[in-house]
Parts: C-alpha cells; structure tokens; sequence
C-alpha cells in the first residue's frame, strides 16, 4: 500500500505555533486577544471549507450560512433556554453538521459549477431566511450573548502567571484555541488516515477513485457533513466571541471571505487555513489602519488605499496572488521560489507545448 | 385579468433585465467554462458611467451606446489584463479571479461615487398606454423593447456574422479553431467586451427601477444565475428564455403570495435548486453536469 | 530547389519526455509524401511540431521562411492546413458552419465559391447535410468534413494524421482517392502520416520512416514497395 506523499510533520513547528499561541495572550491587550480569537475561529471555519474543497473536491460559496446556523443553534439555546453556552458548541456543531450531511445528499448530483452557484444563492438567501421566525431568531434585532467570565480556576492560573485578571475576552480566546487545537489535530489525523487518502482520490478523479473501490457517494457526503460541523463550531464561537449576531453578521462577503482564506493559505494543507484566517482576518483591518501610518509610502497611495477602503486593496491582492501564487502561502512556501515562474503559467500546459485535446472533438 | 396581464408583462421587463446578464454570464461560460461572479458588479459600474454622462449633458439615448462601447472596451481589457495571464489555471483558480474582481469593482465604485443611493432618472415616461383594453406601463414595454433589440443583434452577431461564427468556434473548440487559422486568444477577449457590454445594458436598466449604488446588483445576479440554470448553462437562448420565465414567476409570486417581500430572492434559490434537481441540464441545455 | 517543407534534425517532446530525436524530411511543392511507423514513432508529434502544438528545437521551414515562434493561428494562415489526430470537427457547430470556417480568411469570394462546388462534388453528402450538426455525421463523413474543410482554406500544404482512422475500407479507398484527385488537380502537397502503410505507399511518391522519433528508413514509395525485408520490418507486412 503506498504511503501517502505529504510534507513530513514537523512537529517541533507545531509546538512553537502552539506555545506562541497559548502564550499570546498574556502579553496583549484584552482587544487584541479577541481579534485573534476570531481569527482562530475563523481557522476553524476555513479548515472545514478546506476539508471539503481541498480535499474532496468539492466547492461550496455558502459556507457562511452554516456558521449562521452555528451561531443562531448556539445563540437560541443560551438566550431562551438557558443552557450553559460552553454546551451549546458541541450541541450547535453536531447539529449544523448533520444537516451538513444532509445537504451532501443532492450535492452529488451537481456538477462543482452548479453547486458553487447553489451554495452562492444559499449563502445570500441566509439572511432573508433568518429573519422570519423572528420570534425564535430575533428577526432582525439579533440576539445577544452573555459572554462568560472565566472559571476561578483559571482565572487565577491566569493572575499568577501574568498579574493581571482575565477577561472574559481572553476567557473566550483560550476556548477558542481549545477548539482550534482539538479540530485541527482531527483534521490532520483524517488527512493522514483513510477518509483522506478517499477523499483525496475522489478530488483527483471520482471515476478512478470509483473504479478502485472507493464508497465516493459516501466520502462525498461525508466530507460535507464534516465541514458543517467545522463551520457549525466556528459560528457558535463567533457568537460567543462577538456577543451578539444578527442576520447582518453572515452576509454573503462572509462565505466569499471562507473560500478566499482557504484558496490564499493553500489547500489541502493543514497549516493553510491558519494562515488563511489571518490574512482574511487581518488584510481589511491592516489596509485601514496600517498602510495609512507608513510614511515612506507616496500620499496619493496611502489615500487612495485608506479610501478605497478594504474592499479594493482585498480584491487587487487577492487578484495578484491568484495571478502569482494560486497554490496559496502553503503553496509558495513548499515548492519554493524557483518554481515561481511554472505556476504562473498554470498546470504546466504551456511549458510543455502540449495541446490537451478539446472535450468536443470527435 | 388585466392586473395579471400587467404583472405578467412587467415580469417580462424585469426579466429582460434578468435575461441581459444571463446572457453575459452564459458568453462567458461558454467562452471559458467558468461563470464570471464579477458580472453583475461590472454591470453596476457601466450604470454609474452612464449615469456620470448623462449627469455632464449628455442624452441618456446617446449616453446607452456610449457606455456600452466602453463596457465593451473595458471588458476586454479586463480579460487581457486580469485573466489572459491565468488562463490555463484549474478553474478554481479563475474562479477566486473573478470573485476578486468582484470586490475590487464594487470597492472602486464605492470610492469614486459613495455608497449613497442615488436617483437615475428613466428615459421612457412612467405613463400608462393603452393596448386593446389592457393598460401596459411604458417604462415596463421600454425596457422590454431596448433590451430586446439588444439581445437580438447579439443573436445575429453571433449566428449569422464570421466574427461570430469564429467567437463560437473558439469558445467551444480552441484547439480545432487555431489550426483553422482563428485567434483564439483576442477572439476571447472580444467574448469578454461582448458579454460585458450585454451586461451593461442590464445595469442601465435597472438603475432606475432600483436606485443606483454599489451593491445594486448583487440580488440581480442571483435571478441571472437562475434564469442560466433554467435555461442551461451553456445555451444563449436558454439565458434569454430562462430570464423572461424568472421575471415572470417572481413577479407573480411577489403580488399572489403574502408577505413575500425579500423571500422573492428565496424564490430565486429555489429556482435553482428545484431545476438542479429535476433537469439538470437546464430547458435547453446539453450536459452541463460533469463531462467525466 | 527548396522543397515546400523542410525539417531539419527537429527534436520535439513533452515535458521531460522526447519524442523525436532529430527528424529531418522534406515535402516538394505539389507532392504528396507519407510519414509511416508504429504507434508512438512520432508521427503525430512530427506534424504538431509543424503548426506549433509542441515545442521543437532544429529548425523547421515553409517555404523557404522558419516556422519557429510563430504561434498555430499563424503558422496556419501560410497555407498549411492540419487534418489532426480525431479531426478536430467543432462538434458544436453546424456541417455548413465548419465549412465556412475553413474559408472565413479567404478574400477571393469567387475562387471560394469555385472550391464550395468542387467540395460538394467530392463529397456530395455534406451538401445533404449541410444545416445539421456536425455532431449528427459519422465517423466517415466527419473525416470528408475535415478534408472539405481543409480544402476550403485552399492550402499550398496539407498535413493529414490517420486519415484511414476507424473508418471501414471500403470509405478509405473512396477517401484516399478523393486525396489523390485533390493533390493532382489543386496541386496541394500532402504529408500523409499513417498506420495503414499500404495505401499510404500506393498513394505517395517519397516515403519517410519513423522509429522512435528518428527516421529509420526513406526513399521512393515505390521502391519500399517492392523491398520486401524493409517492408517486413518496419511496416509489418
């Protein structure tokens, strides 16, 4: 049986990530520590998404409705019904990704063009849908949340190491990263078992993978349902971490946000949707505050880039590192520098000469 | 009786609008086998370049084959500039390209024009005429009427022009078409100022029913995308039949069915979805699912 | 005299993988020349070579002018027309349509008219079906569709790959004769290039030979004809 050919883990580069990120908050502010944990959240979301187009093959435009889902399932049960919101996770991600699974069922029938449009039509629809059982969903009120002080235990594990007392923000960050550690190892243990060698074949190619005995209808949704479960968690920590929501929260550009940070980081890779994360996370609020404050840049860009706003410096760079790097920073960083130039003419066709031949000709 | 006449003739305008930007997005697929998602934000920015013309003097009659000459330009270089380089890329690739330009566009429109509704006025008057009985709005039977003359010159380009026989050609057949002597590369780029200027007229349509501001034709597209659905992905007719059919039926739903308000959009997914469910390949469509 | 077509020590391939290893033949004005070997010899890599389709190194020439960097579209546009591996019909577009391909670079509307009418004398089965599919023809008459087509673009040279491909004898001799006809009275060369050795040696007046990517073995069709040990090693009969 032949060994699947993945970069060997580095685990000492993972222990330093993690240290880093355990660490991370004890020398910021409380602001800056939900920041990263929505960063970290929005890992999470962009690790499901990479699940399902990474590594299965399959492109989804609406994944923002499945953290919607998270979130409202979450929020719902701790405003109305008073459950302990550190239960609703599980509670709200299993849910969502049940009915991820669910959702896979008639996604097979769809080519990946129709399914990117139907999961971009759900992903605009979501906002409307939420509104109308504004009883149970607050309509377009929203719902807040109560955000949890943290634990005596670890509050004061926390006061003695840095001196200070912890906020319920830097509660919040080390759920998440709770989280993010334990979906991320998962993650990384199904890539390198079965269920992602499958998954991997089905996206090389279904009717060899069919041909080879792999259950594809199976995987398929499988890999559907796990990536809703991602989201679903995502949403439920979002919510916790924002303290409030609304059908305003997911909008489209969320969803679009999803697949920009997984495609950006690189897929199917494990460290890709962290990096991804933070370059979605980050970019607008760095093009708004950061370029301004470089001096040695010319006047009219910095204005033009403040102005403009996140959306047009979001989509030049976006642009550019599809244009240069469509393998994403995993991408980059894996096949180093030299290999630069090949990528950016794609696949290798034109290097090579070779005509493919057209899917019509007889 | 007439009220349903009007709704149903109002439906064909607003489908007409529909069907322009339907027919943008199927050129293109057809052209590159990927849907461009900045089509509609491109239609946007012809409407407010229209609307800067019409705001320095010019006719809105002079300014409409202005804008899309340079829809038309615009579209091209875009293609050039943007997607030439990337061409032979996985379509997931060309697809964030194009869900880039999309931010990029509406976030450019936002900063030269603001994000302030603004009114655009119509050039057809908001009178009511009278045909056999029935009183049909004016505006409704203008739309109709340019829009229609529109996609008819494309569908005589297209089918019965060299230029258009050599678009098609390189659209679907690239290889077959360049030992055939045809440029494919500038024939997709003439694809692409082609399409966007289609769009253009849809984006000028609808910016004085819907107020003109950035993200005008973001719920637009969405009907584009079921009207392409219905119709099948990769037939201009289809868009075109599939449009008028989307207006007409959200149309009716919005004035039979109570409170449908912002679920017409629903309406529109559910298009989608019961088409993908039923026929796949669309009314006139040729297999669209995967070509394994 | 230089000859129409001349290939000199071409080597060509795919990625890491070479294919030819330094091809050199010649195709004289007006003659038609086959290009013989077992699969995977490099004949059709001999002839995308020719219309760009593959990266090559040598040097190859049409009339008299170096083909190198000139993209297909172009190359094309010289006068070579190339019949490739499969056809290459658009399958999307109607019999009438892929015709009016072939001639849409033409200025000479009357000559075009002219060869419209000899096309439909040769194959008078496309003028039946002229405002069908090309899809709906057979695999015949799709090969008849990719010769008229070719003819249309009124070639100084054409390239043909298989034509005999999948398509039963009794067509390919009413094929091959419509070849012969085509190069005597148009005077347009040929570079034929076939498995079927036997009607390509009946057709052609200079044969070259392909054995992994090299030239084994050329001459006068007629003489390999009759040279039974050349025959028997290399063409299999």
């Amino acid at each position: 049986m032949q060994r699947v050919r993945t970069a060997p883990p580095r685990y000492w580069l993972v222990a330093v990530v993690v240290i880093f990120f355990l660490g991370f908050p004890t020398v910021i502010s409380s602001f800056l520590a939900s920041e990263w944990a929505q960063a970290l959240i929005l890992a999470i979301a962009i690790m499901g998404l990479n699940i399902l187009v990474g590594y299965s093959g399959q492109l989804s435009l609406g994944h923002g409705a499945f953290m919607a889902m998270g979130a409202y399932i979450s929020a719902i049960l701790a405003h109305q019904y008073k459950v302990d919101y550190l239960l609703t996770i599980p509670i709200a991600a299993l849910t969502t990704g049940v009915v991820g699974f669910l959702f896979g069922v008639p996604a097979l029938r769809l080519s990946p063009l129709y399914l990117a449009l139907a999961t971009f039509a759900l992903a605009v629809v979501s906002p409307s849908i939420i509104k109308r059982p504004h009883e149970l969903t607050g309509g377009v009120q929203g719902i807040l949340i109560a955000q949890p002080d943290p634990p005596p235990v670890v509050g004061d594990l926390f006061t003695t190491v840095t001196g200070t007392v912890m906020t319920s923000d830097q509660w919040i960050y080390y759920i998440a990263l709770a989280c993010a550690l334990l979906l991320f190892w998962l993650a990384w243990n199904l890539s390198r078992h079965r269920p992602g060698r499958a998954m991997r074949a089905i996206r090389d190619g279904e009717v060899a993978a069919a041909a080879s005995g792999v259950n594809v209808a199976g995987y398929k949704t499988l890999a559907f349902g796990i990536s809703a479960f991602y989201a679903g968690t995502a949403g439920s920590l979002f919510a916790l971490s924002t303290g409030f929501i609304s059908p305003d929260t997911f909008p489209v550009s969320l969803s679009i946000q999803l697949l920009v940070g997984a495609v950006i980081g690189g897929l199917a890779s494990i460290p890709g949707p962290l990096l991804g994360a933070i370059f979605a996370y980050f970019l607008p609020i760095g093009s708004n505050q950061w370029v301004p404050s470089q001096t040695w840049l010319p006047e009219q860009i910095t204005s033009t880039v403040k102005n403009a706003g996140p959306a047009v410096s979001y989509g030049v760079v976006l642009i550019l590192i599809m244009i240069f790097a469509p393998n994403g920073i995993v991408g980059l960083i894996r096949t180093g520098y030299a290999n630069l130039n090949r990528r950016l003419r794609g696949a290798g066709d034109r290097e090579t000469g070779q005509i493919p031949p057209d899917p019509q000709t007889v | 009786m007439q009220e349903f006449l009007q709704l149903v003739v109002s439906g064909i305008a607003t489908g007409a609008i529909f069907a322009s930007l339907a027919l943008a997005l199927v050129l293109i697929y057809n052209a590159m086998g990927l849907v461009n998602f900045a089509q509609g934000e491109m239609a946007m920015f012809a409407a407010f370049i229209a609307y800067t013309l019409i705001n320095h003097g010019m006719s809105f009659w002079i300014a409409f084959p202005v804008t899309m000459v340079l829809a038309f330009g615009g579209g091209i270089l875009i293609q050039r500039i943007v997607i030439k380089p990337v061409e032979r890329a996985p379509v997931l690739t060309l697809v964030i390209i194009t869900l880039g330009l999309a931010t990029l566009v509406n976030g450019f429109a936002g900063f030269i024009w603001g994000y302030v509704p603004r009114y655009f006025g119509s050039p057809f008057s908001s009178d009511s005429i009278d045909l056999g009985g029935v009183f049909l709005n004016e505006r409704d039977l203008g739309v109709i009427g340019v829009s229609g003359l529109v996609l008819l010159a494309v569908y005589l380009l297209l089918q019965h022009t060299t230029v258009g026989l050599t678009l098609r050609a390189a659209a679907h057949h690239p290889e077959a078409s360049r030992l055939l002597g045809v440029h494919v590369s500038w024939m997709l780029a003439l694809g692409w100022g082609l399409a966007s200027a289609v769009g253009a007229v849809s984006g000028m349509m609808v910016a004085p029913i819907l107020l003109l501001e950035p993200n005008m034709m973001q719920t637009i597209i969405i009907y584009a995308f079921a009207a392409a659905v219905l119709g099948g992905i990769e037939s201009p007719l289809g868009a075109v039949v599939g449009g008028l059919v989307v207006g007409v039926v959200i149309n009716l739903a919005g004035a039979y069915i109570p409170n449908a308000g912002d679920l017409q959009l629903a309406f529109g997914l559910g298009i989608i979805i019961l088409v993908l469910i039923l026929k796949p390949n669309g009314l006139f469509g040729r297999a669209a699912t995967r070509r394994v | 005299m230089t000859a129409l077509l001349e290939l000199e020590n071409v080597r060509a391939g795919y990625g890491p993988t070479s294919v030819l290893h330094g091809v050199s033949l010649e195709v004289p004005d007006g003659s038609v020349v086959s290009l013989l070997g077992a699969n995977g010899a490099g004949k059709t890599t001999t002839l995308r070579a020719i219309t760009g389709g593959v990266r090559w190194t040598g040097d190859i020439r049409f009339a008299g002018r170096s083909l190198r960097r000139s993209p297909t579209e172009d190359i094309v546009r010289r006068g070579i027309a190339h019949v490739p591996e499969g056809r290459g019909i658009c399958t999307e577009l109607t019999v009438d349509e892929n015709l009016r391909l072939g001639a849409h670079l033409r200025q000479d509307k009357a000559e075009v008219k002219k060869d419209y009418a000899r096309v439909f004398e040769y194959f008078p089965v496309l003028k039946e079906r002229r405002r069908l599919s090309a899809s709906t023809l057979s695999g015949g008459e799709q090969q008849m569709l990719a010769l008229a087509r070719a003819l249309l673009m009124r070639p100084r040279l054409m390239l043909l790959d298989e034509p005999s491909l999948g398509l039963a004898p009794m067509v390919v001799r009413s094929i091959f004769e419509i070849i012969r006809s085509i190069n005597r009275t148009s005077k347009v060369a040929v570079l034929l290039v076939e498995q079927n050795a036997r009607i390509a040696l009946d057709l052609s007046t200079t044969t070259y030979v392909l054995e992994v990517g090299r030239v084994a073995v050329h001459g006068a069709s007629a003489e390999l004809q009759g040279d039974e040990s050349v025959r028997r090693s290399y063409l299999g009969y």
